[in-house]
């Protein structure tokens, strides 16, 4: 079945069974592997992306859903310069990133809180990413990395 | 890994969905969120032919206030309902019922609807609509049906929907002035939990401060998820005090053990039921804190 | 501190980059034109005789490319270090529920999985036995009835062996001093109690993958996210029949977590990649799912042991007699290691005047055990902390204040005759930690709570030891080559694996460091058994004590071929020449590093060191239970504050403070990343984490039932350092990756205790336990051709009324 949806900004059209989940399309069928599959039943927030702006488990979206939608992988992530943006600086600064297995999952979920929320507390963060495994950092420092983005873009940090 | 197959189509008016559902020759289940349908997927479970997608249909999509009544879209997601204002405002433990739901990219997809007709045992939303009054809507080839959701969902995993029904929408009366509501969830960890045992409750004083309503629902601890009128029984009349409250948490342990029967887990779920219950009573009637 | 130029400064991960921006590719993100999709065909059942397997209807199933078994392999794919009892594919038996018997290869997915369920599989099911105590018995069925067990039985000594070395005992570990038994019979206070830890799973987010193509030479290259590239690849060499030359194990630059549980299975996905690979001419891909990677791959062992601990009656602590027995589970593995480190830090970090150590392994049809982050430290200190506490408790004494009085100084001699000499800060680790978490005024605080005050708060202390790298058990040493790149860059050849502890990152500090050049002077490299050397495998914490010493060795060569070089064009003695970061002078003159480089390309002066770091030599008597099992040691101590609603028996944890004594901190937010990260897996194995099996069947085989911590679950977590250098250590660095889980879930149950007065002895501590003094036992699960089902909220099935 023919798909046709906006990826990270741009138009893009996809021929791929009607009866996969959105990760496997994203994938297997567009070639974007930075969003990881972690176990499949949306436990583990590793395939999660942006569809219309909000985070979703890709694993349980049926890929045809997505027809006519906006939907932002961690490819679409970027600064301006199409390097880092200022997040993902805060992400390597912080300490936030270890194996980087959850890290695509964590920023998009960062992302879209950010976009609803500009100046969240940390217990809204942290609800934010509640979604999101990770067995490595211990999260502390991955909040730390979005409460840093929050105060840069408010002005209050100078970025080093 | 589930390579079972199913095509895809997708309906975007009611009758559309209901002529797509009830194709001859064809098992179609109708598709909102996904959530739990993708599951069934991975699992191997996949017992449809088609699925009909249902989450662009404006009629399931609505929240909105219909004279005494929130009418509810069966395919308004649970972030949705856990933010809208009508829904915080007159029906605050649905609200955190559904807030209280998996993860947010769970409750971003995942629809009252959507739990309503898994039925599953542990469904978060369940006792809040039952205690609630909800009334369930829903089509049919045959017309227009209703039923409150308490007998709709009649056991675990299991409704009354006729084959081929699509819920429409939820009816949900405003509660009577001064009424108060609580809603309750154990988890085994502070976030994305199946609910271990649930509360969903009610309750208003009269001018002379007795209790002249209550209601009582707790969720993940009977197959059928219902009002434990002996529980309310025992607080109807009477002045809210702590011994009262605790008595009421008593029998609803034990009506939860008359429904259920003793099982492995009723050790946990009798004193843990008892505790919220009081917890949610006290909240209601304004009961000093906790100890 | 300041006295470094980068160690111990604020830095940037070196690999960081792609992670966040998506692009780095782990094994699962792999692709090779015209690769296969390999699939594994797994026991249903824990016990059986494999009376039929016949492949070849799965030859004929459209797509499938090829189907194996143990008969593919030499000597039937037979494997496994210390005890060689496992195999790539079984032969003749399976063992456990997940236990591998045939692999196929397809051109999809779809066809792979047809490939499977056509193979004809005739199992006899064998009585089976799911507990260690059952496991030991006389008439147990046995799991590994070829192997002998009179090896591992300990000459003399036997009056402390109650079970002799047969049937499924698979190992016994001791420690001895003194006459324990006679010196507790004489002491004021005795604790003697039983503990328990479950089986804990590694919940790496990356699961087991593995790409293997074949070369031109009839030979293999295995890309894989392993924790040893040449471990892989003698178990290749083994199995397959190739020679070394023609077996090429290359890591993937990027690995999704590994906590230890990426050097066993992932072998044998290896193997079976790799065989696959052989037979088809066509690269193969094996990746596995979720639920696949929690029921077949290897856990952290379930313990159970029992303490008996005496002291005076002013507290000070004389003998402990302890008996562990860790389930082992169908398969060896890294079981016998892990029972020797849980021995040698069973009693603690305390004086001891007399000491008994038994530490069991033994073999059970549950999914086996192995390598698990702290292995086998955490689960004997889950009990021995506990037991300490108790035992406090009995004197009358606060918790760390006793610990202060017992524990290891500088100077002090371990229980086995060890007499450390350096680099003991424990003592500095439980002042710093009472002093952080506010210890005492908590303590007195919370003793006052109100006796029915329903969510009540309490506060916990736990400290440990933590052996640094292998031990006595093995050859202990690194090579790292630093060589020029390309682009004017050096790059850092490792065998040791950065699998997100963040490894690269210390290596590059150290060779920045010993070579005064800027850390982006320098590249890492993923392992690659053609380029690096072996520097054995990366476990035991020992990359930075290890690696690093090999790093700076080799950077500190590197720095005077590069100050040698610069002589030459500066026409001077080497000696004579000043080195400020980059640039090099002499005599008024100077010459930037660019300039040498290029200098040294043309003349074919060698820019590259190597240099290899061997631990010093130690002995331990497996014998006798006495010796220097490790040359140094981790310290640390954390406490737990938790408030504990006792109507529901939900603990939550309110914040953990932890200082530990790594020796020296080279990378600040790696170390401290790798405390929260271990805190995180503590917390989990302390209150949450059971792999939950059920006469053998794994019946929590994904994240919805398998709970670990979200960022909800964690507290505010404080972690200081407390640096006391290691003599031989790189710029006097020790460990800090395994040791930071160890004490965490003590000091948790510590913490209920205390907030309670219900002491949780069996971990993990969940609502059941802690509000009802026991566990509870899903009595409703149903196994049917190896699926389980489970009634997740039991709530029975029947329509109500």
């Amino acid at each position: 079945m023919r798909i046709q949806f906006t990826l990270n900004g741009r138009p893009t059209t996809v021929d791929a069974p009607a009866d996969i989940p959105l990760l496997h399309l994203l994938r297997d069928y567009l070639e974007l592997t930075g969003t990881k599959c972690g176990c499949e039943i949306g436990e583990c927030g590793a395939c999660s992306v942006l569809l219309d702006g909000e985070v979703v488990n890709s694993c349980l979206v049926p890929a045809p859903q997505v027809e006519g939608r906006d939907v932002v992988t961690i490819e679409g992530i970027r600064g301006p310069d199409g390097g880092p943006s200022d997040l993902q600086e805060a992400f390597i600064e912080a300490g936030a990133v270890q194996c980087g297995f959850c890290t695509p999952g964590m920023i998009l979920a960062a992302t879209a809180l950010l976009a609803k929320h500009p100046q969240p507390s940390r217990p809204q963060i942290i609800e934010a990413l509640s979604g999101n495994l990770c067995r490595c950092t211990g999260y502390q420092q991955i909040v730390d990395a979005i409460e840093l983005t929050v105060r840069r873009r408010a002005g209050k940090e100078v970025q080093a | 890994m589930s390579t079972q197959h199913y095509e895809f189509v997708r309906a975007r008016t009611c009758a559309e969905a209901l002529a797509l559902l009830n194709e001859a020759g064809r098992v179609s289940r109708p598709l909102a969120g996904g959530t739990d349908l993708m599951v069934q997927r991975h699992k191997g479970q996949v017992v449809w032919e088609r699925l009909v997608d249902v989450s662009q249909i404006p009629e399931l999509r609505v929240i909105r206030e219909e004279g005494d009544a929130i009418i509810i879209g069966a395919g308004v997601t649970h972030s949705e309902a856990a933010q809208h204002p009508l829904i915080r405002q007159h029906l605050p433990a649905l609200a955190e019922a559904c807030h209280s739901v998996g993860s947010p990219q769970i409750r971003n997809r995942g629809t009252i609807g959507g739990n309503v007709a898994n039925a599953a045992a542990c469904a978060d939303t369940l006792p809040a609509l039952i205690c609630l009054g909800a009334t369930a809507r829903f089509i049919t080839p045959a017309g227009e049906q209703e039923l409150p959701v308490g007998r709709l969902v009649t056991g675990v995993n299991r409704t009354a929907l006729p084959a081929g029904a699509l819920i429409r929408d939820f009816r949900i009366p405003k509660p009577p002035a001064g009424a108060r509501q609580a809603f309750i969830k154990i988890g085994r960890r502070q976030a994305q939990s199946i609910s271990r045992l649930s509360l969903a409750a009610l309750g208003r004083l009269d001018a002379a401060g007795k209790v002249a309503e209550v209601r009582l629902t707790p969720g993940a601890c009977t197959s059928r998820t219902q009002r434990f009128d002996q529980a309310e029984a025992i607080l109807l009349g009477q002045a809210p005090s702590e011994e009262l409250v605790r008595q009421a948490g008593q029998a609803a342990a034990a009506q939860m053990v008359a429904i259920a029967g003793r099982r492995w887990s009723t050790a946990y779920k009798e004193p843990a039921l008892a505790a919220i219950v009081e917890r949610a009573l006290r909240r209601i009637f304004d009961l000093p804190g906790e100890k | 501190m300041s006295t470094f130029k980068v160690l111990g400064k604020p830095a940037r991960r070196v690999d960081a980059v792609e992670k966040v921006l998506g692009t780095a590719r782990y094994t699962v993100d792999l692709k090779m034109p015209g690769m296969l999709v390999a699939k594994i065909l797994r026991s249903p059942v824990p016990h059986a005789e494999i009376v039929k397997l016949d492949v070849t209807p799965a030859l004929k199933v459209p797509g499938v490319a090829a189907a194996i078994t143990s008969e593919d392999y030499v000597d039937h794919s037979n494997w496994g270090f210390p005890v060689k009892d496992d195999y790539m594919l079984a032969y003749q038996r399976v063992r456990y529920v997940g236990d591998p018997i045939a692999a196929v290869a397809a051109e999809t997915e779809e066809a792979a999985e047809a490939g499977l369920k056509a193979i004809v599989l005739e199992l006899k099911e064998l009585p089976a036995v799911f507990d260690t105590q059952a496991a030991l018995r006389p008439d147990a069925p046995l799991l590994h009835p070829e192997l002998s067990q009179a090896e591992s039985e300990p000459a003399g000594d036997s009056e402390f062996i109650e079970v002799k070395a047969k049937g499924n005992l698979s190992d016994h570990l001791i420690v001895r001093q003194g006459d324990p038994l006679a010196a507790l019979a004489g002491c004021d206070v005795v604790i003697d109690e039983r503990y328990s830890v479950s089986h804990q799973e590694h919940a790496y987010l990356e699961t087991e993958a593995a790409l293997a193509v074949p070369t031109p030479d009839g030979g293999v290259t295995v890309y894989i996210g392993d924790q040893s590239p040449f471990i892989t690849q003698g178990n290749l060499v083994t199995t397959l029949g190739l020679p070394a030359e023609k077996v090429r194990v290359v890591q993937t630059r990027y690995i999704g977590g590994a906590f230890g549980g990426k050097s066993d299975m992932i072998y044998e996905c290896a193997g079976q990649a790799a065989k696959l690979a052989l037979v088809t001419g066509r690269p193969v891909k094996l990746t596995t799912s979720r639920e696949e990677s929690m029921i077949a791959s290897y856990k952290r062992d379930a313990m159970v042991s029992h303490f008996r601990i005496g002291a005076d009656r002013d507290g000070t602590i004389r003998a402990c007699k302890v008996e562990a027995w860790a389930d082992s589970g169908a398969y060896a593995s890294m079981t016998p290691f892990t029972s020797w480190r849980a021995a040698i830090h069973a009693m603690g970090p305390y004086r001891y005047n007399a000491c008994a150590v038994d530490v069991y392994g033994v073999y059970t049809n549950n999914g086996y055990s192995g390598a698990f982050r702290g292995f086998g430290n955490p689960e004997v200190t889950a009990g021995s902390e506990q037991a300490i506490d108790e035992l406090a408790e009995k004197c009358g004494m606060d918790p760390l204040e006793f610990r202060l009085k017992n524990c290891i100084k500088l100077g002090d001699t371990l229980p086995y005759g060890q007499k450390l000499e350096e680099s003991v800060g424990l003592e500095a680790c439980l002042r710093r930690v009472r002093e952080l978490s506010d210890w005492d005024r908590k303590r007195a605080e919370y003793a006052r709570q109100p006796a029915g005050r329903e969510r009540r708060r309490g506060i916990g202390v736990a400290c440990f030891f933590h052996g640094c790298s292998l031990g006595a058990e093995g050859v202990d040493d690194a090579t790292h080559i630093i060589r020029l790149g390309p682009a004017n860059r050096f790059q850092i050849i490792s065998g040791l694996t950065d699998y997100g502890q963040g490894s690269r990152t210390v290596f590059a500090l150290i060779a920045a460091e010993a070579s005064g050049l800027p850390l982006e002077r320098f590249e890492w490299s993923a392992g690659d058994t053609d380029v690096s050397k072996d520097c054995g495998p990366t476990v035991a914490s020992r990359s930075t004590l290890l690696g690093g010493n090999a790093t700076r060795l080799a950077a500190e060569r590197l720095r005077q071929q590069i100050v040698n070089a610069a002589a030459l064009l500066l026409r001077c003695d080497a000696g004579a020449v000043q080195q400020d970061g980059e640039t090099f002078s002499a005599g008024g003159r100077s010459v930037a590093l660019d300039e040498i480089i290029n200098f040294a390309r043309e003349m074919n002066v060698p820019l590259s060191a190597s240099a290899r770091w061997q631990m010093p030599k130690i002995h331990w008597s497996f014998t006798e239970g006495r010796g220097v099992p490790y040359v140094a040691y981790h310290f640390g101590a954390q406490v737990a504050e938790v408030e504990v609603d006792t109507r529901t028996g939900k603990t939550r944890v309110l914040h953990i403070w932890a200082v530990h004594d790594i020796g020296r901190v080279v990378f600040p937010e790696g170390a401290k990343g790798q405390v929260i990260g271990g805190i995180a897996q503590g917390l989990g194995y302390g209150l949450l984490e059971r792999v939950e099996f059920q006469n053998g069947y794994n019946t929590n085989p994904n994240f919805d039932t398998y709970l670990i911590p979200t960022a909800a679950d964690m507290p505010a977590v404080t972690v200081e350092f407390v640096e006391n250098p290691l003599s031989f250590g790189p710029y006097g660095a020790k460990n800090v990756a395994e040791p930071s889980l160890v004490p965490t879930a003590p000091a948790i149950a510590n913490a209920i205790y205390h907030a309670t007065g219900r002491r949780v002895r069996h971990m993990p501590a969940n609502l059941e336990r802690v509000l009802l003094g026991r566990d509870l036992v899903d009595s409703v699960v149903t196994y049917q051709d190896g699926v389980c089902e489970r009634a997740r909220c039991d709530v029975g099935g029947a329509a109500d009324t």
